[in-house]
């Protein structure tokens, strides 16, 4: 008789199955971390945006800058709530006739005074928006993944007058504002982009080889060739593919680089300004 | 009868998975949480096996959080100076010992001993005691499902090692706040975004010949939307979208052409 919990377990499983929601829609949602390690998830609002929002589960609600909030054409209203007629997150969710609190929280004002992030935050993304996803977090992918869940959170109820007082600790907020500007910070961070050089790479017995060369591009033009080793770049010593590539993440367009090839006919320096292109 | 068959199947070939793995994958732990009326999480947590304290669980602090009223009655004073006149109560970072939220179990994590008053006015607005928040150093070691609708959380060890967010946070402030945006491979193509273009994506402006861009279809005038499931609505977005996608690897490239949007497969090399 032993067949019987056996039988059972099988029958179970297809019940499972029905049971789940009909084809839930995934989607991979791309983050960013800042310097502190808050998770950055990118949003449009109304069509506005890219904006920045820190992906909050001690957030109640989504919280949205001032300035950002006046972009994006919303404001309060007498339930303390401002709607947005369109919120799409990047990797695709979308909500539509949703809630949000148009705020610029204390923690804000002192994260952006300071530069603490490293790029500019416009908002926080809590509960209301959250909640209705399941969220798989791994900080070893450089996505999430979200489920859409057939789960229907109330709209956040009306705010009361005065509440919500972070008791005191608003006035941190601002006090970090203020020293940011002592120091001269700036919430975003100067950015300047790679040049290119249109070389294709792989490590070889002794040296970073050329297995490819872009012939219109900035390093082919100046003569690099297929089969040439790298010695060196910019007088600098280089041992792998990583190593080039790491040192040359740092160079900006129009720089002049120097590569010393080594060949059969023996050693030679080229040189070219990189260009501009990924 | 075809789905059952395919149940047997898959429960077939992962029998197989086990058997070839040489350590057997970390079980995944449920973790149930409360949905505080405030809209925040809760969690009942043992730290050095004293417990269980509700915490709020939060996403977004860089660091957890401990009150004095839980430092005191688990020990975290031994060899401590406790300052009187500390704001906020704050009496500096410790390193926990051992962290269990729920039935999952982490040690030496990093904390700060603080009454923090946005959880004070929390507790006293949701009538329970909250002993503090737990944030990063926790859940990043493990990949977290969250799922709102069930109330629970899912943990398995990821193998990821959180960073001291204390050091990196000084680490930024002493940098010199600039950057230079690189893409992690080489893709062949130069783009461009005219001033005062808001509209979605940017402008392929040149295709190098024989370059990944050019082997997978992309053409000059095309308009580059997504790279990799990411927007590219202007030149950082372009060059930090492309920073996330190693060499080698086959992403998703979205285009619109001719009115049309188009989706094609681009596998960047290794190189610059």
């Amino acid at each position: 008789m032993s067949y019987r919990p056996v039988l059972l377990t099988i029958l179970v499983v297809p019940l499972l199955f029905a049971a789940d929601a009909p084809n839930p829609r995934i989607y991979e949602v791309p983050y960013k971390t800042t310097l502190p390690k808050h998770i950055v998830v990118r949003v449009k609002i109304n069509k506005k945006g890219p904006f920045n929002f820190i992906l909050d589960t001690g957030a109640p609600a989504m919280i949205i800058a001032t300035k950002v909030g006046e972009k994006a054409g919303l404001s309060n209203g007498d339930d303390g709530w401002a709607v947005m007629d369109r919120l799409e997150i990047e990797g695709g969710p979308t909500l539509v006739k949703t809630k949000a609190r148009v705020e610029t929280p204390f923690q804000l004002e002192g994260m952006n005074g300071l530069g603490l992030a490293g790029m500019e935050i416009h908002g926080l993304m809590g509960y209301h928006i959250l909640a209705r996803y399941r969220m798989e977090i791994d900080f070893t992918r450089d996505k999430m993944t979200w489920t859409e869940l057939d789960f229907n959170i109330p709209q956040p109820g009306r705010i009361r007058g005065g509440a919500g007082s972070a008791g005191g600790l608003e006035v941190m907020g601002t006090l970090m504002k203020n020293l940011g500007g002592f120091l001269g910070r700036k919430p975003n961070p100067e950015i300047t982009l790679r040049g290119f050089v249109g070389l294709t790479l792989e490590n070889g017995d002794e040296y970073p080889t050329v297995v490819g060369v872009l012939e219109s591009g900035p390093a082919g033009k100046a003569g690099v060739r297929k089969g040439d080793f790298i010695l060196k770049i910019n007088d600098r010593s280089v041992t792998s593919v990583g190593d080039i590539l790491r040192f040359a993440a740092r160079k900006p367009g129009g720089e002049t680089m120097i590569i010393r090839v080594k060949r059969k006919d023996g050693e030679q320096d080229i040189t070219f300004k990189t260009g501009e292109g990924i | 009868m075809k789905k059952l068959s395919f149940v047997c199947l898959s429960a077939l070939i992962a029998g197989f998975c086990f058997a070839e793995e040489t350590k057997p994958a970390p079980n995944p732990v449920v973790v149930p949480f409360e949905m505080l009326k405030s809209g925040h999480m809760a969690v009942q947590v043992k730290v050095n096996g004293i417990g269980p304290y509700l915490l709020i669980f939060d996403t977004g602090a860089p660091t957890s959080l401990v009150n004095n009223k839980l430092a005191e009655e688990v020990g975290l004073f031994k060899g401590k100076f406790k300052s009187p006149f500390a704001m906020f109560g704050s009496q500096g970072q410790v390193k926990i010992k051992k962290l269990a939220v729920g039935d999952q179990e982490a040690e030496d994590l990093e904390a700060m001993i603080m009454d923090h008053p946005t959880v004070d006015t929390l507790s006293r607005g949701v009538g329970k005691a909250l002993y503090g928040i737990v944030g990063f150093p926790f859940f990043a070691r493990f990949k977290l499902t969250l799922d709102y609708k069930a109330k629970t959380m899912t943990l398995i060890p990821s193998g990821y090692k959180p960073p001291d967010v204390t050091k990196a946070i000084v680490a930024g402030l002493l940098s010199s706040g600039s950057k230079t945006l690189a893409p992690s491979a080489q893709w062949g193509m130069v783009a461009s975004k005219e001033v005062g273009d808001d509209e979605d994506g940017v402008d392929v402006k040149e295709i190098i010949p024989a370059g990944a861009a050019d082997k997978a279809g992309l053409k000059r005038g095309d308009r580059l939307l997504t790279l990799d499931g990411r927007w590219t609505d202007s030149m950082h977005d372009l060059y930090e979208a492309a920073g996330f996608v190693k060499p080698e690897t086959s992403v998703v490239v979205k285009i619109k052409r001719s009115g049309k949007e188009v989706e094609l497969k681009v596998t960047p090399t290794k190189g610059f």
